[in-house]
């Protein structure tokens, strides 16, 4: 049975006092992929941190419904916790702190926010080593510092081996697949549908090429143009814009 | 004690230093309130001074020697730890057993010498913790004979009151001097350490984290000096301040003429935990050797917003992906210590710190 997952309604934003986002409006239903697409500059990755709670995204109007809750009323580690995920443009570099350590303390955290028991060391190994392989990471990167001295690609990866270890039922990828070889490429697709699909989860997918939409197929593909959803289509459109350019496609 | 005389604060090495509160302290009187020794359970000697004075009952000295001490100094603090002290002398090649020592503070003033003797070639590790309420003054003497090796670590875990500690310590030729302290208490402090390295070829390492909170202040104050070549020193110290404190850091490295190809390595790095807090750092080079390789960094930030949201984007609560990354800034200090328990209580120390903010 399909239901609401994220309503966005009229969504406006700012960062530092200039307005971002002006009047976004977007429905995603439970089980399905919508590819957002849009030139640089356009808003996308703004679009991600508001949903994601990002200090300084400051939201002046419209609402935003997740599950059937006021997503913007919740923290950060909230949202986390309801089951959103943002998979980052530029994942960020953590001295100090092991991926390990934090993805432990992320689940568990999140399993606590929802009256979950906690998995111990030796669970939660099980589960990222699992995880780790089915997406190509070397073990070793596991217990390196979360991203530090990462390659594009591999913090990349990194970014879908901490959804696949957390799980969530919404997860927005905020150009997930750039800077991935394109064997990558393969096993970043490959995982987000197999992490991913399913009745009740849901995917946004940011991206700015056609090549991961051939192995994440969008059931919708919007165009994100000067802070609003500017076209929306299916997935021919993201052909269309391959070959015409946005200038004439979202004009 | 009759008059105690403190530094002025016009001195440059006591710019930061408040040392106002020391005089009542010094009259203060011992209370009955006595806490448990916190042992860390190294499982060799273990020695326990209440307000300085020796509990041999509560204590295993092993090798350690109790009496008077073979330690003087014209440091102003340092010079008021006269009476009777502790000494750990090691023969030639000998390695002895971890020592830990508990100091623990009642109410009032402790001033207590000690020493620590290594003959060529030996090998000892000292553990020291603080705790209670009061003032503990302490000296320590250290000399390592040639290719000697010492590893000094120690925890000022004191509720309040003031901690001062004077190390002046001498380190022959191929030997290794390794100190390591963790402020995270609630008392004021003051690290004050000169290590002369006077053979060729000797390591000095002193550091550590120092962590304040309220209106808390600590701080260290080393000077390592260099006078024959081929000399290696490090300092790597981080300051964590919160709410209205003040933690301060001096290093200095002096390079003698002689002292050619000495290594030196001073990074000195602040965390604001709040912008009403204070770090300051101060590092300093005298060099008058012209063949060495001597860098210090030292900078003050606040903690990552970027690192704070992806932690929270990831489920993690704010106070935690705070603590997280506060523990991750002061690790690269505290894990120079050798011994894995004593790395991981020390740990846990600055954990249950980074909890209780
Ligand atoms: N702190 C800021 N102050 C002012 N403008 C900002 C700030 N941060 C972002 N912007 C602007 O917001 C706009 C949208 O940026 P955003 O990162 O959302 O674009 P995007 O669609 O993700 O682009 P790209 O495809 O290049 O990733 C850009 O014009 C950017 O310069
Ligand atoms: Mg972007």
């Amino acid at each position: 049975m399909t239901y609401i997952m994220l309503k966005i309604e009229n969504l406006h934003a700012e960062v530092d006092g200039k307005p971002i986002l002006k009047g976004l409006s977007l429905t995603v239903n439970a089980g399905e992929v919508h590819a957002i697409m849009g030139p640089n500059g356009a808003g996308k990755s703004t679009l991600g941190y508001v949903l994601g709670g990002r200090p300084g995204y400051e939201v002046t109007e419209g609402s935003v419904m997740f599950d059937g809750q006021d997503l913007l009323a919740l923290e950060p580690h909230e949202r986390a916790a309801a089951g959103l995920f943002l998979g980052f443009q530029y994942p960020v570099e953590i001295p100090g702190v092991s991926n390990v350590q934090f993805l432990r303390e992320a689940l568990n955290a999140q399993r606590k926010g929802r009256g979950e028991a906690a998995l111990s060391g030796a669970e939660f190994l099980k589960l990222a080593r699992a995880q780790a392989d089915a997406l190509a990471m070397p073990q070793d990167m596991l217990k390196r510092p979360v991203n530090v001295g990462f390659s594009g690609g591999e913090k990349k990866r990194n970014e879908m081996v901490q959804m696949g270890i957390i799980g969530p039922r919404l997860a927005i990828l905020d150009e997930t697949d750039s800077g991935l070889d394109i064997d990558a490429l393969r096993v970043v697709g490959d995982g987000i549908n197999r992490i991913m699909r399913g009745e009740d989860k849901a995917v946004l997918l940011i991206t700015h090429y056609q090549r991961l939409l051939d192995y994440v197929k969008p059931d919708f593909v919007h165009v994100l143009a000067d802070g609003r959803i500017a076209r929306s289509g299916g997935a021919e459109l993201a052909h269309e814009l391959e070959r015409e350019g946005y200038g004439a496609v979202a004009a | 004690m009759t008059t105690l005389v403190l530094p002025a604060r016009n001195e440059e090495a006591w710019r930061w230093a408040d040392l106002s509160r020391l005089p009542a302290l010094a009259e203060a009187a011992p209370t009955a309130i006595r806490p448990e020794p916190r042992w860390i359970g190294l499982g060799g000697p273990h020695l326990v001074f209440v307000d300085g004075v020796f509990d041999a009952a509560a204590s295993d000295p092993g090798r350690v020697a109790l009496g008077a001490v073979d330690a003087a100094t014209g440091h102003p603090l340092g010079r008021l730890a006269t009476g009777e002290g502790w000494t750990l002398t090691l023969a030639a090649d000998a390695v002895a057993d971890p020592v830990e020592i508990v100091h623990i503070a009642t109410g009032g003033a402790s001033h207590l010498p000690a020493r620590i003797a290594l003959a060529d070639d030996a090998v000892a590790h000292v553990v020291e913790t603080f705790i209670g309420a009061g003032w503990s003054n302490r000296l320590t003497a250290i000399s390592l004979g040639r290719s000697a090796r010492l590893m000094r670590s120690v925890r000022l875990l004191q509720d309040s009151g003031f901690v001062s500690l004077r190390d002046e310590v001498r380190v022959g030729e191929g030997a290794s001097h390794v100190a390591i302290m963790l402020g995270a208490g609630g008392a004021d402090s003051r690290i004050d350490a000169h290590i002369d390295c006077i053979g060729e070829a000797a390591f000095a390492e002193m550091g550590g984290a120092l962590l304040t909170r309220g209106k808390q202040r600590q701080e260290a104050a080393v000077v390592v000096r260099h006078s024959e070549p081929s000399g290696q020193s490090r300092q790597i110290w981080r300051a964590v301040a919160a709410d209205a404190s003040t933690a301060s850091l001096a290093a200095r490295v002096e390079v003698a003429r002689d002292a050619q190809k000495t290594d030196g390595e001073q990074s000195l790095r602040g965390l604001l935990l709040q912008r009403s807090a204070t770090v300051n750092l101060k590092p300093e080079l005298e060099i008058f050797a012209d063949d060495v390789k001597c860098a210090h960094g030292a900078t003050v930030g606040e903690l990552d917003a970027r690192a704070l949201f992806y932690l929270e984007s990831r489920g993690i609560e704010p106070a935690r992906a705070r603590a997280l990354l506060t523990r991750a800034f002061v690790a690269d200090a505290l894990d120079r210590i050798g011994e894995e328990k004593v790395r991981e209580t020390f740990a846990a120390d600055a954990d249950a710190w980074l909890a209780g903010l």
